[in-house]
């Protein structure tokens, strides 16, 4: 014991360093843990936007077990996982000139329909009906991610039901995937696209996969349905056929399964189409 | 040293509640984080609403932009409808069920320039045989839609009407609550000579 501090003390000074830093953590345990436990731990499936459909749809076994392989390959080092939107505007759209067009037309000359906020949409929609014709104000989301192409809408946490673990990243070496399905929806390319990612996408800094892949002679003289299209370049020798192992088809599916493009209460927006899924995949 | 306590207290200066003053800049600079912490607040917060996202700022701000107004609405409301009551029958894409009901799909009673007959039947039902496509259906529907309210059957129709490679104009709720003021007690309607009576 040093000389000038009496044991009594020592014991008071313990008990309130527990105390407040016992305090300190418990707070921020309540705040960052608990809380959003409240809140999204018993987050359930959703309904589209002014549809019957169910968000997100439960994935394929081989999708699940797909997001697995995402996992141990260390895709979330390179990709996120996690769209931002920073803003939203609204264009009023004309969709009939109604039986007065000339009224209408004359307004249109003097009304601004696109980039409004929702009350000049409001007003603007209201003015064209009020002269007879007919409008649907668009609900857009804007924002870098969204220019690029790589979704229609921020994340939300219903993105994320199906997965576990989540696999956020935080690093963009590459594009994100959080709608990647959508937008690269062909099989036979995401496998092309592991095996050799500058086959398909040229400059693409994307390491290749090859482990996912076996390099084999056709079993019994007999080719694989499942072998890779891939150009001579990057061709196996001749004789030889690159087939996908079950790790590569199953992260090819759970790739397949990212789906971030309907209009749910929490992030909604107006669809361009009907299905913009499908001919996003025709386009591959 | 029995009595340490009295060496933890601050020396008394000056009378008691006098302590060392707090420094004005403390007391201002609190003032302005606390502002600054508000106003952030405010922006980002969402309130705590696991619903609410950048960008939006608050619940009322994320209902305003919900997309409602307009043609899409109108269809989505008639599909909702559609696939509870209707799609279990004539298919979730209008292709109909043999033995159950016709396809409405490229329907001519479907796409009929007028649309009184079209509104009637889901109100009324349909009693025997009806050629649809150049097939004859000799089955019984019943009044499902007696139920809906206007702008439902409206919403309905129109959407049957816009579907499927369907060229019929919309029905609006108007013409619903028209046509079913005319038409109070009336029994089913018995097949296509019925609905051929309807005047269109």
């Amino acid at each position: 014991m040093s000389p000038g501090i009496e044991r009594g003390e020592i014991v008071n000074t313990g008990c309130r360093i527990f105390l407040v830093s016992f305090v300190a953590l418990g707070l921020s345990w309540g705040a960052f843990v608990i809380a959003p436990a409240i809140q999204l731990g018993t987050q359930k499936q959703t309904s589209v936007l002014n549809s019957s459909e169910i968000y997100p749809e439960q994935r394929p076994g081989d999708a699940t077990m797909g997001l697995q392989v995402y996992r141990r390959a260390g895709c979330a080092a390179c990709h996120t996982m996690q769209l931002q939107q920073d803003g939203v505007q609204c264009d009023v759209v004309i969709t009939g000139m109604g039986k007065t067009p000339g009224a209408v037309s004359n307004l249109l000359s003097s009304l601004s329909l696109k980039s409004l906020d929702k009350d000049d949409a409001q007003s603007a929609s209201d003015q064209i009906t009020a002269a007879g014709g007919k409008t649907e104000i668009h609900i857009v989301p804007t924002g870098g991610d969204v220019a690029r192409g790589w979704g229609s809408r921020h994340s939300v946490s219903e993105d994320f039901l199906w997965d576990y673990p989540v696999q956020l990243g935080s690093v963009r070496m590459g594009p994100d995937l959080a709608d990647v399905g959508s937008r690269l929806g062909s099989f036979s390319w995401q496998l092309e696209h592991l095996y050799a990612p500058q086959a398909v996408t040229k400059n693409s800094t994307m390491p290749p996969f090859r482990y996912l892949f076996v390099v084999q002679k056709p079993v019994n003289g007999v080719p694989s349905p499942d072998a890779l299209q891939l150009p001579a370049q990057f061709a196996p020798p001749a004789g030889y056929e690159v087939v996908p192992t079950m790790a590569a088809k199953k992260l090819a599916a759970y790739l397949l399964s990212l789906h971030a493009n309907v209009p749910l209460h929490d992030a909604p927006f107006t669809m361009a189409s009907a299905a913009p899924a499908k001919s996003q995949a025709k386009k591959q | 040293m029995s009595n340490d306590l009295k060496d933890h207290t601050p020396a008394p200066s000056g009378s008691p509640g006098s302590g060392p003053a707090l420094p004005v800049w403390v007391f201002s600079l609190t003032l302005v984080l606390l502002f600054l912490g508000g106003v952030y607040f405010d922006e980002s917060s969402g309130w705590f609403n696991a619903q609410v996202y950048k960008p939006y700022t608050d619940a009322n701000q994320l209902e305003a932009y919900q997309p409602v107004s307009g043609a899409a609405a109108i269809r989505a409301q008639g599909k909702l409808r559609y696939d509870m009551i209707c799609a279990a029958c004539h298919g979730p894409n209008g292709e109909g069920k043999p033995g159950q009901a016709p396809p409405l799909a490229g329907s001519e009673w479907v796409n009929d320039s007028a649309h009184t007959r079209l509104i009637e039947i889901p109100q009324l039902g349909l009693n025997g045989q009806v050629t649809v496509e150049g097939q004859s259906w000799s089955l019984s529907m019943a009044p499902m839609g007696a139920g809906l309210s206007d702008s439902d059957l409206a919403a309905v129709l129109t959407y049957v009407r816009s579907s499927w490679g369907n060229k019929g104009d919309d029905v609006s709720s108007d013409d619903v609550k028209t046509v079913r003021g005319g038409i109070a007690g009336h029994p089913a309607i018995p097949g296509e000579t019925g609905l051929k009576a309807i005047k269109e």
